[in-house]
Protein backbone atom coordinates (compact mmCIF):
# COMPACT_ATOMS: atom_id res chain seq x y z
CA UNK A 1 0.00 0.00 0.00
CA UNK A 2 0.77 3.30 -0.82
CA UNK A 3 2.56 5.92 1.52
CA UNK A 4 2.77 9.57 0.95
CA UNK A 5 3.99 11.62 4.17
CA UNK A 6 4.15 15.67 4.12
CA UNK A 7 4.65 16.85 7.84
CA UNK A 8 4.86 20.69 7.73
CA UNK A 9 6.29 21.18 11.24
CA UNK A 10 6.08 19.62 14.67
CA UNK A 11 6.78 21.34 17.50
CA UNK A 12 6.66 20.37 21.08
CA UNK A 13 7.31 22.12 24.01
CA UNK A 14 10.17 20.62 26.42
CA UNK A 15 10.40 20.02 30.15
CA UNK A 16 11.91 23.56 30.56
CA UNK A 17 9.38 24.87 28.39
CA UNK A 18 10.95 25.56 25.81
CA UNK A 19 9.45 25.10 22.16
CA UNK A 20 11.43 23.06 19.50
CA UNK A 21 11.06 22.79 15.76
CA UNK A 22 11.44 18.73 15.54
CA UNK A 23 10.57 18.63 11.73
CA UNK A 24 9.81 20.89 8.94
CA UNK A 25 9.16 20.19 5.47
CA UNK A 26 9.29 16.62 6.10
CA UNK A 27 8.04 15.01 2.96
CA UNK A 28 8.14 11.37 1.24
CA UNK A 29 6.44 9.15 -0.09
CA UNK A 30 7.09 4.78 -1.01
CA UNK A 31 5.20 3.05 -2.97
CA UNK A 32 3.68 -0.44 -2.09
CA UNK A 33 6.14 -3.05 -1.18
CA UNK A 34 8.55 -0.89 -0.91
CA UNK A 35 11.46 -0.32 1.92
CA UNK A 36 12.28 2.82 2.72
CA UNK A 37 15.24 3.57 5.07
CA UNK A 38 16.09 6.86 6.97
CA UNK A 39 19.44 7.34 8.27
CA UNK A 40 20.54 10.43 10.04
CA UNK A 41 21.92 11.78 13.20
CA UNK A 42 20.92 10.73 16.53
CA UNK A 43 18.39 12.72 17.73
CA UNK A 44 17.42 13.82 14.73
CA UNK A 45 13.92 13.25 14.96
CA UNK A 46 12.92 10.12 13.54
CA UNK A 47 11.32 8.22 15.78
CA UNK A 48 9.11 11.46 16.41
CA UNK A 49 8.59 11.54 12.40
CA UNK A 50 7.94 7.47 12.68
CA UNK A 51 5.34 8.35 15.99
CA UNK A 52 3.33 11.07 13.50
CA UNK A 53 3.27 8.19 10.39
CA UNK A 54 1.91 5.67 12.58
CA UNK A 55 -1.02 7.90 13.78
CA UNK A 56 0.57 8.10 17.88
CA UNK A 57 0.79 11.54 17.36
CA UNK A 58 -2.10 13.54 16.14
CA UNK A 59 -0.36 16.90 17.15
CA UNK A 60 1.25 18.21 14.01
CA UNK A 61 0.63 20.31 10.86
CA UNK A 62 0.84 18.64 7.94
CA UNK A 63 -1.07 15.44 6.03
CA UNK A 64 -0.05 11.62 6.44
CA UNK A 65 -1.96 9.47 3.68
CA UNK A 66 -2.39 5.90 4.37
CA UNK A 67 -4.89 3.58 3.44
CA UNK A 68 -7.78 3.85 6.08
CA UNK A 69 -7.91 0.43 7.63
CA UNK A 70 -4.36 -0.91 6.80
CA UNK A 71 -2.52 -3.29 9.43
CA UNK A 72 0.26 -2.00 11.42
CA UNK A 73 3.52 -3.90 12.58
CA UNK A 74 5.95 -2.07 14.42
CA UNK A 75 9.19 -2.71 16.13
CA UNK A 76 10.47 -0.24 18.52
CA UNK A 77 13.50 1.04 19.61
CA UNK A 78 12.93 -1.45 22.90
CA UNK A 79 11.13 -4.40 22.26
CA UNK A 80 8.14 -3.61 24.20
CA UNK A 81 6.72 -6.72 25.07
CA UNK A 82 4.56 -7.90 28.02
CA UNK A 83 6.72 -8.92 30.85
CA UNK A 84 3.48 -10.96 32.12
CA UNK A 85 3.36 -12.99 29.17
CA UNK A 86 5.02 -15.69 27.11
CA UNK A 87 6.71 -15.35 23.65
CA UNK A 88 3.98 -17.02 21.79
CA UNK A 89 1.55 -15.31 24.09
CA UNK A 90 2.77 -12.11 23.08
CA UNK A 91 2.77 -13.00 19.73
CA UNK A 92 -0.59 -14.02 19.62
CA UNK A 93 -2.29 -11.56 21.44
CA UNK A 94 -1.38 -9.25 18.57
CA UNK A 95 -2.08 -11.70 15.83
CA UNK A 96 -5.04 -13.87 16.82
CA UNK A 97 -5.76 -15.02 13.59
CA UNK A 98 -1.97 -16.50 12.82
CA UNK A 99 -2.15 -20.33 12.66
CA UNK A 100 -0.08 -22.26 13.97
CA UNK A 101 1.86 -23.37 10.70
CA UNK A 102 2.23 -19.59 10.14
CA UNK A 103 3.96 -19.11 13.23
CA UNK A 104 6.14 -21.96 13.02
CA UNK A 105 7.44 -20.52 10.38
CA UNK A 106 8.03 -17.53 11.70
CA UNK A 107 9.81 -18.85 14.76
CA UNK A 108 11.01 -21.18 12.73
CA UNK A 109 13.33 -18.38 9.99
CA UNK A 110 13.41 -16.05 13.71
CA UNK A 111 15.76 -18.58 15.42
CA UNK A 112 12.72 -18.58 18.83
CA UNK A 113 11.19 -22.07 17.86
CA UNK A 114 13.04 -23.37 21.55
CA UNK A 115 11.76 -20.19 23.36
CA UNK A 116 7.96 -20.51 22.79
CA UNK A 117 7.29 -20.62 26.32
CA UNK A 118 9.95 -18.01 27.83
CA UNK A 119 8.99 -15.17 29.24
CA UNK A 120 10.40 -11.86 28.23
CA UNK A 121 12.51 -11.68 31.35
CA UNK A 122 14.23 -14.40 30.35
CA UNK A 123 15.47 -13.64 27.22
CA UNK A 124 18.89 -11.91 25.66
CA UNK A 125 18.40 -8.30 24.05
CA UNK A 126 18.85 -10.31 20.67
CA UNK A 127 16.09 -12.65 21.27
CA UNK A 128 13.71 -10.25 22.46
CA UNK A 129 14.19 -8.02 19.61
CA UNK A 130 13.58 -11.28 17.68
CA UNK A 131 10.18 -11.61 19.54
CA UNK A 132 9.37 -8.23 18.95
CA UNK A 133 9.89 -9.07 15.03
CA UNK A 134 8.13 -11.94 15.23
CA UNK A 135 5.15 -10.07 16.48
CA UNK A 136 5.34 -7.82 13.86
CA UNK A 137 5.34 -9.96 11.07
CA UNK A 138 2.66 -11.73 12.57
CA UNK A 139 -0.04 -9.38 12.29
CA UNK A 140 0.73 -9.72 8.57
CA UNK A 141 1.39 -6.08 8.35
CA UNK A 142 0.34 -3.70 5.12
CA UNK A 143 2.99 -1.38 6.84
CA UNK A 144 5.41 -2.44 8.70
CA UNK A 145 8.00 0.07 10.86
CA UNK A 146 11.15 -0.75 12.24
CA UNK A 147 12.78 1.83 14.11
CA UNK A 148 16.40 0.85 14.70
CA UNK A 149 15.83 -2.71 15.12
CA UNK A 150 19.18 -3.46 15.47
CA UNK A 151 20.52 -0.99 18.04
CA UNK A 152 22.83 -2.02 20.54
CA UNK A 153 23.30 -5.38 18.80
CA UNK A 154 27.22 -7.18 18.24
CA UNK A 155 27.88 -7.07 14.40
CA UNK A 156 27.57 -10.45 13.62
CA UNK A 157 24.35 -10.90 14.96
CA UNK A 158 23.18 -7.53 13.39
CA UNK A 159 24.33 -8.99 10.30
CA UNK A 160 22.28 -12.78 10.75
CA UNK A 161 19.13 -10.42 12.11
CA UNK A 162 19.64 -8.32 8.84
CA UNK A 163 19.42 -10.82 6.45
CA UNK A 164 16.49 -12.59 8.64
CA UNK A 165 14.57 -9.01 8.06
CA UNK A 166 15.12 -9.29 4.45
CA UNK A 167 14.06 -12.43 3.71
CA UNK A 168 10.59 -11.84 5.95
CA UNK A 169 10.12 -8.84 3.70
CA UNK A 170 10.36 -10.46 0.56
CA UNK A 171 8.34 -13.21 1.31
CA UNK A 172 4.90 -10.82 0.92
CA UNK A 173 4.33 -7.24 0.01
CA UNK A 174 5.15 -4.96 2.59
CA UNK A 175 5.77 -1.16 2.42
CA UNK A 176 8.28 -1.07 5.10
CA UNK A 177 9.93 1.94 6.98
CA UNK A 178 12.91 1.58 8.56
CA UNK A 179 15.07 4.20 10.80
CA UNK A 180 18.90 3.51 11.37
CA UNK A 181 21.96 4.83 11.78
CA UNK A 182 23.79 2.31 10.15
CA UNK A 183 24.91 2.88 6.50
CA UNK A 184 25.48 -1.50 6.42
CA UNK A 185 21.54 -1.95 7.07
CA UNK A 186 20.27 1.25 4.48
CA UNK A 187 22.31 -0.79 1.55
CA UNK A 188 21.30 -4.04 2.66
CA UNK A 189 18.18 -3.53 3.01
CA UNK A 190 16.33 -0.37 1.44
CA UNK A 191 14.70 0.00 -2.09
CA UNK A 192 14.98 3.85 -1.19
CA UNK A 193 17.33 5.56 0.86
CA UNK A 194 16.59 8.83 2.55
CA UNK A 195 18.83 11.05 4.44
CA UNK A 196 18.09 13.51 6.81
CA UNK A 197 19.60 16.64 8.29
CA UNK A 198 20.10 17.55 11.94
CA UNK A 199 16.41 19.36 13.32
CA UNK A 200 14.57 20.42 12.41
CA UNK A 201 14.53 17.18 10.54
CA UNK A 202 13.81 16.99 6.76
CA UNK A 203 14.94 14.61 3.89
CA UNK A 204 18.33 16.09 2.16
CA UNK A 205 18.87 13.30 -0.29
CA UNK A 206 16.86 10.67 -1.98
CA UNK A 207 18.80 7.73 -3.26
CA UNK A 208 16.86 4.93 -5.19
CA UNK A 209 18.92 0.97 -5.23
CA UNK A 210 17.69 -0.57 -8.44
CA UNK A 211 19.27 -4.30 -7.35
CA UNK A 212 17.14 -6.38 -5.89
CA UNK A 213 17.68 -7.71 -1.97
CA UNK A 214 18.80 -10.70 -3.56
CA UNK A 215 21.09 -9.82 -5.66
CA UNK A 216 23.26 -7.96 -3.54
CA UNK A 217 26.57 -9.51 -3.03
CA UNK A 218 29.83 -8.18 -1.45
CA UNK A 219 30.52 -6.42 -4.89
CA UNK A 220 27.29 -4.78 -5.37
CA UNK A 221 27.64 -3.55 -1.71
CA UNK A 222 30.97 -1.89 -1.68
CA UNK A 223 29.96 -0.68 -5.05
CA UNK A 224 26.75 1.30 -3.58
CA UNK A 225 28.52 2.24 -0.60
CA UNK A 226 30.91 4.44 -3.06
CA UNK A 227 28.05 5.86 -4.85
CA UNK A 228 27.52 7.21 -1.65
CA UNK A 229 30.73 8.26 -0.46
CA UNK A 230 30.86 9.90 -3.52
CA UNK A 231 27.70 11.88 -2.88
CA UNK A 232 29.13 12.72 0.46
CA UNK A 233 26.21 11.09 2.29
CA UNK A 234 27.85 7.98 3.94
CA UNK A 235 28.90 9.58 6.71
CA UNK A 236 25.69 11.32 7.92
CA UNK B 1 7.50 -26.10 60.69
CA UNK B 2 8.15 -22.67 61.72
CA UNK B 3 4.71 -21.99 61.75
CA UNK B 4 4.10 -25.24 64.29
CA UNK B 5 6.91 -23.74 66.62
CA UNK B 6 5.88 -20.39 66.91
CA UNK B 7 2.00 -21.76 67.46
CA UNK B 8 3.04 -23.97 70.56
CA UNK B 9 5.26 -20.84 71.48
CA UNK B 10 2.05 -18.72 71.54
CA UNK B 11 0.04 -21.77 73.68
CA UNK B 12 2.69 -21.93 76.47
CA UNK B 13 2.83 -18.26 76.78
CA UNK B 14 -1.07 -18.06 77.32
CA UNK B 15 -1.27 -20.98 79.43
CA UNK B 16 1.85 -19.08 81.64
CA UNK B 17 -0.08 -16.27 81.74
CA UNK B 18 -3.11 -18.06 83.07
CA UNK B 19 -1.45 -19.53 85.46
CA UNK B 20 -0.14 -16.43 86.93
CA UNK B 21 -3.33 -14.31 85.56
CA UNK B 22 -5.87 -16.86 87.42
CA UNK B 23 -8.68 -18.49 85.23
CA UNK B 24 -11.05 -15.41 86.34
CA UNK B 25 -8.72 -12.91 83.90
CA UNK B 26 -7.56 -15.05 81.29
CA UNK B 27 -9.04 -19.02 81.24
CA UNK B 28 -6.20 -21.73 80.08
CA UNK B 29 -6.71 -23.29 76.56
CA UNK B 30 -8.82 -26.15 77.75
CA UNK B 31 -11.53 -24.60 79.42
CA UNK B 32 -11.81 -21.65 76.28
CA UNK B 33 -11.66 -25.06 74.24
CA UNK B 34 -14.39 -26.57 76.05
CA UNK B 35 -16.49 -23.25 74.88
CA UNK B 36 -15.56 -23.75 71.68
CA UNK B 37 -16.84 -27.24 71.46
CA UNK B 38 -20.01 -26.62 73.24
CA UNK B 39 -20.71 -23.53 70.72
CA UNK B 40 -19.92 -25.89 67.76
CA UNK B 41 -22.30 -28.40 69.11
CA UNK B 42 -25.05 -26.35 69.42
CA UNK B 43 -24.79 -24.82 66.06
CA UNK B 44 -24.37 -20.91 67.34
CA UNK B 45 -20.46 -20.97 66.36
CA UNK B 46 -20.90 -21.85 62.51
CA UNK B 47 -23.83 -19.82 62.58
CA UNK B 48 -22.58 -16.99 63.57
CA UNK B 49 -18.99 -17.03 62.04
CA UNK B 50 -21.02 -17.66 58.58
CA UNK B 51 -22.74 -14.77 59.25
CA UNK B 52 -19.72 -12.54 59.60
CA UNK B 53 -18.29 -14.09 56.49
CA UNK B 54 -20.55 -13.39 54.25
CA UNK B 55 -20.58 -9.72 55.53
CA UNK B 56 -17.03 -9.68 54.78
CA UNK B 57 -17.56 -11.07 51.46
CA UNK B 58 -20.24 -8.74 50.33
CA UNK B 59 -18.55 -5.60 52.00
CA UNK B 60 -15.01 -6.57 50.73
CA UNK B 61 -16.36 -7.34 46.92
CA UNK B 62 -18.88 -3.99 46.94
CA UNK B 63 -15.57 -2.05 48.46
CA UNK B 64 -13.01 -3.57 45.56
CA UNK B 65 -15.24 -3.25 42.83
CA UNK B 66 -16.32 0.24 42.90
CA UNK B 67 -12.54 1.26 44.18
CA UNK B 68 -10.72 -0.20 42.12
CA UNK B 69 -13.12 1.65 39.56
CA UNK B 70 -13.05 4.80 40.82
CA UNK B 71 -9.44 4.21 41.34
CA UNK B 72 -8.64 3.47 38.24
CA UNK B 73 -10.52 6.65 36.98
CA UNK B 74 -8.90 9.12 38.78
CA UNK B 75 -5.85 7.75 37.67
CA UNK B 76 -6.19 7.99 34.11
CA UNK B 77 -8.89 11.19 34.09
CA UNK B 78 -7.64 14.44 35.52
CA UNK B 79 -10.71 16.12 35.69
CA UNK B 80 -12.16 12.97 37.96
CA UNK B 81 -9.30 13.09 40.12
CA UNK B 82 -9.17 16.91 40.99
CA UNK B 83 -13.37 16.16 41.46
CA UNK B 84 -12.79 13.33 43.66
CA UNK B 85 -9.21 14.43 45.82
CA UNK B 86 -11.20 16.04 48.76
CA UNK B 87 -13.96 13.42 48.91
CA UNK B 88 -11.46 10.44 49.27
CA UNK B 89 -9.20 12.74 51.63
CA UNK B 90 -12.27 12.98 53.97
CA UNK B 91 -12.99 9.28 53.42
CA UNK B 92 -9.28 8.25 54.60
CA UNK B 93 -10.20 10.53 57.38
CA UNK B 94 -13.63 10.00 58.83
CA UNK B 95 -12.90 7.66 61.80
CA UNK B 96 -15.12 4.09 61.69
CA UNK B 97 -17.64 4.31 64.22
CA UNK B 98 -18.71 7.42 62.76
CA UNK B 99 -19.03 5.83 59.26
CA UNK B 100 -21.00 3.03 61.10
CA UNK B 101 -23.08 5.23 63.47
CA UNK B 102 -24.69 7.62 60.94
CA UNK B 103 -25.18 4.27 58.50
CA UNK B 104 -27.32 3.27 61.26
CA UNK B 105 -29.17 6.53 62.22
CA UNK B 106 -30.20 7.15 58.22
CA UNK B 107 -30.79 3.59 57.45
CA UNK B 108 -31.73 1.94 60.31
CA UNK B 109 -30.30 -1.21 61.96
CA UNK B 110 -30.67 -3.11 58.68
CA UNK B 111 -28.14 -5.42 56.90
CA UNK B 112 -27.89 -2.85 54.34
CA UNK B 113 -26.39 -0.74 56.68
CA UNK B 114 -24.17 -2.81 57.92
CA UNK B 115 -22.50 -3.91 54.99
CA UNK B 116 -22.45 -0.27 53.18
CA UNK B 117 -20.78 1.21 56.48
CA UNK B 118 -18.20 -1.60 56.00
CA UNK B 119 -17.75 -1.13 52.56
CA UNK B 120 -17.23 2.53 52.81
CA UNK B 121 -14.70 2.17 55.43
CA UNK B 122 -12.66 0.17 52.94
CA UNK B 123 -13.42 1.90 49.78
CA UNK B 124 -10.78 4.82 50.30
CA UNK B 125 -7.61 3.42 50.63
CA UNK B 126 -8.79 0.80 47.89
CA UNK B 127 -9.30 4.40 45.46
CA UNK B 128 -5.64 5.35 46.63
CA UNK B 129 -3.92 2.29 46.12
CA UNK B 130 -5.31 1.88 42.53
CA UNK B 131 -4.77 5.35 41.84
CA UNK B 132 -1.06 5.16 42.39
CA UNK B 133 -1.41 2.23 40.50
CA UNK B 134 -2.91 3.11 37.08
CA UNK B 135 -0.21 6.31 37.06
CA UNK B 136 2.31 4.19 37.31
CA UNK B 137 0.84 2.35 33.99
CA UNK B 138 3.48 1.91 31.52
CA UNK B 139 2.83 4.15 28.56
CA UNK B 140 4.83 2.43 25.59
CA UNK B 141 2.99 -0.40 26.32
CA UNK B 142 -0.21 1.25 25.70
CA UNK B 143 1.22 2.66 22.34
CA UNK B 144 1.92 -0.55 21.89
CA UNK B 145 -1.31 -1.70 21.86
CA UNK B 146 -2.38 0.82 19.90
CA UNK B 147 -0.39 0.74 16.68
CA UNK B 148 -1.38 -2.73 17.05
CA UNK B 149 -5.16 -1.83 17.74
CA UNK B 150 -5.27 -4.65 19.95
CA UNK B 151 -9.07 -4.25 21.15
CA UNK B 152 -9.76 -2.50 24.11
CA UNK B 153 -11.15 -4.85 26.56
CA UNK B 154 -8.38 -7.26 25.49
CA UNK B 155 -5.68 -4.73 25.93
CA UNK B 156 -7.34 -3.86 29.05
CA UNK B 157 -7.16 -7.64 30.09
CA UNK B 158 -3.79 -8.56 28.90
CA UNK B 159 -1.82 -5.30 28.74
CA UNK B 160 -3.33 -2.94 31.91
CA UNK B 161 -4.87 -5.51 34.54
CA UNK B 162 -1.53 -7.65 35.08
CA UNK B 163 0.34 -3.99 35.43
CA UNK B 164 -2.68 -3.35 38.59
CA UNK B 165 -2.14 -6.80 39.72
CA UNK B 166 0.47 -5.97 42.82
CA UNK B 167 -2.19 -3.26 43.72
CA UNK B 168 -4.91 -4.74 43.15
CA UNK B 169 -3.74 -7.23 45.87
CA UNK B 170 -1.84 -4.58 47.82
CA UNK B 171 -5.85 -3.44 47.92
CA UNK B 172 -7.33 -6.57 48.33
CA UNK B 173 -4.64 -7.33 51.66
CA UNK B 174 -5.16 -4.28 53.54
CA UNK B 175 -8.71 -3.83 52.68
CA UNK B 176 -9.30 -7.32 54.24
CA UNK B 177 -7.69 -6.85 56.78
CA UNK B 178 -9.56 -3.52 57.66
CA UNK B 179 -12.50 -5.12 56.80
CA UNK B 180 -12.20 -8.46 59.64
CA UNK B 181 -10.95 -5.13 62.55
CA UNK B 182 -14.72 -3.15 61.64
CA UNK B 183 -16.99 -6.17 60.52
CA UNK B 184 -16.93 -6.72 64.54
CA UNK B 185 -17.65 -3.16 65.67
CA UNK B 186 -20.66 -3.01 63.02
CA UNK B 187 -22.12 -6.25 64.28
CA UNK B 188 -21.63 -5.11 68.08
CA UNK B 189 -23.18 -1.74 67.36
CA UNK B 190 -26.05 -2.82 65.18
CA UNK B 191 -26.48 -6.73 64.15
CA UNK B 192 -28.67 -9.39 66.31
CA UNK B 193 -26.18 -11.68 65.15
CA UNK B 194 -22.13 -12.71 64.05
CA UNK B 195 -19.32 -12.81 65.86
CA UNK B 196 -19.25 -9.22 66.84
CA UNK B 197 -22.72 -9.42 68.47
CA UNK B 198 -21.73 -13.07 70.27
CA UNK B 199 -18.72 -10.79 71.51
CA UNK B 200 -20.83 -8.18 72.59
CA UNK B 201 -23.03 -10.57 74.77
CA UNK B 202 -20.09 -12.72 75.79
CA UNK B 203 -18.86 -9.16 77.36
CA UNK B 204 -22.03 -8.03 78.72
CA UNK B 205 -22.04 -11.40 81.04
CA UNK B 206 -17.98 -11.16 81.57
CA UNK B 207 -17.99 -15.05 79.74
CA UNK B 208 -14.64 -14.47 78.84
CA UNK B 209 -14.00 -18.14 77.65
CA UNK B 210 -17.12 -17.42 75.17
CA UNK B 211 -15.18 -14.51 74.44
CA UNK B 212 -12.22 -15.68 73.96
CA UNK B 213 -13.92 -18.82 72.07
CA UNK B 214 -15.07 -16.63 69.30
CA UNK B 215 -12.19 -14.30 68.91
CA UNK B 216 -9.98 -17.45 68.40
CA UNK B 217 -11.93 -19.36 66.66
CA UNK B 218 -12.25 -15.96 64.24
CA UNK B 219 -9.00 -14.94 64.10
CA UNK B 220 -8.55 -18.87 63.36
CA UNK B 221 -10.93 -18.67 60.14
CA UNK B 222 -9.01 -14.97 58.80
CA UNK B 223 -5.50 -17.11 59.33
CA UNK B 224 -6.99 -20.07 57.08
CA UNK B 225 -8.82 -17.68 53.79
CA UNK B 226 -5.36 -15.55 54.64
CA UNK B 227 -3.16 -19.26 53.48
CA UNK B 228 -5.64 -20.48 51.52
CA UNK B 229 -6.79 -18.28 49.47
CA UNK B 230 -4.92 -14.65 49.47
CA UNK B 231 -1.50 -16.28 49.11
CA UNK B 232 -1.58 -18.51 46.84
CA UNK B 233 -3.27 -15.69 44.30
CA UNK B 234 -0.36 -13.78 44.77
CA UNK B 235 1.68 -16.14 43.91
CA UNK B 236 0.17 -16.91 40.63
CA UNK B 237 -0.42 -13.28 39.59
CA UNK B 238 4.15 -13.20 40.61
CA UNK B 239 4.81 -16.54 38.65
CA UNK B 240 6.00 -14.31 36.09
CA UNK B 241 8.60 -12.03 38.08
CA UNK B 242 10.04 -14.91 39.45
CA UNK B 243 11.07 -16.96 36.66
CA UNK B 244 12.65 -13.75 35.54
CA UNK B 245 16.34 -14.12 35.27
Amino acid sequence: MQLEVNIASKVYTNAAGERQEALAGFNFALTAGEVGVFVGPSGCGKSTMLRIVVGLDPDYQGRVSRPPGAKIGMVFQEPRLLPWRSVEENVRLVAPQADEARLSLLFGTLGLEAHRSHFPGELSLGLARRVALARAFAVEPDFLILDEPLASLDDALAARLRGEIATLVDSRTVTTLLVTHSVDDAVHLGDRLFFLSQRPSHVIAEIPIHTPRGKRDAAEIRRIKAELARLALANL
Amino acid sequence: MLRLLSFAVFLATWWGAAFLAGDQKLPPPPIVLAAVIAEAKSGALFFHLGVTLARVALAFVLAMTLGAALGYLMGRVRLADRLGDPWLILLLHLPALVVIVLAYIWAGLTEVAAIAAIAINKLPTAVVTLREGTRTLDAALDEMADVFAIPRWKAFRHVILPQLAPYLAAAARSGLSLVWKIVLVAELLGRPNGVGFEIGVAFQLFDIPLLLAYSLTFAALVLMIETALVQPVEARLSRWRRRAA
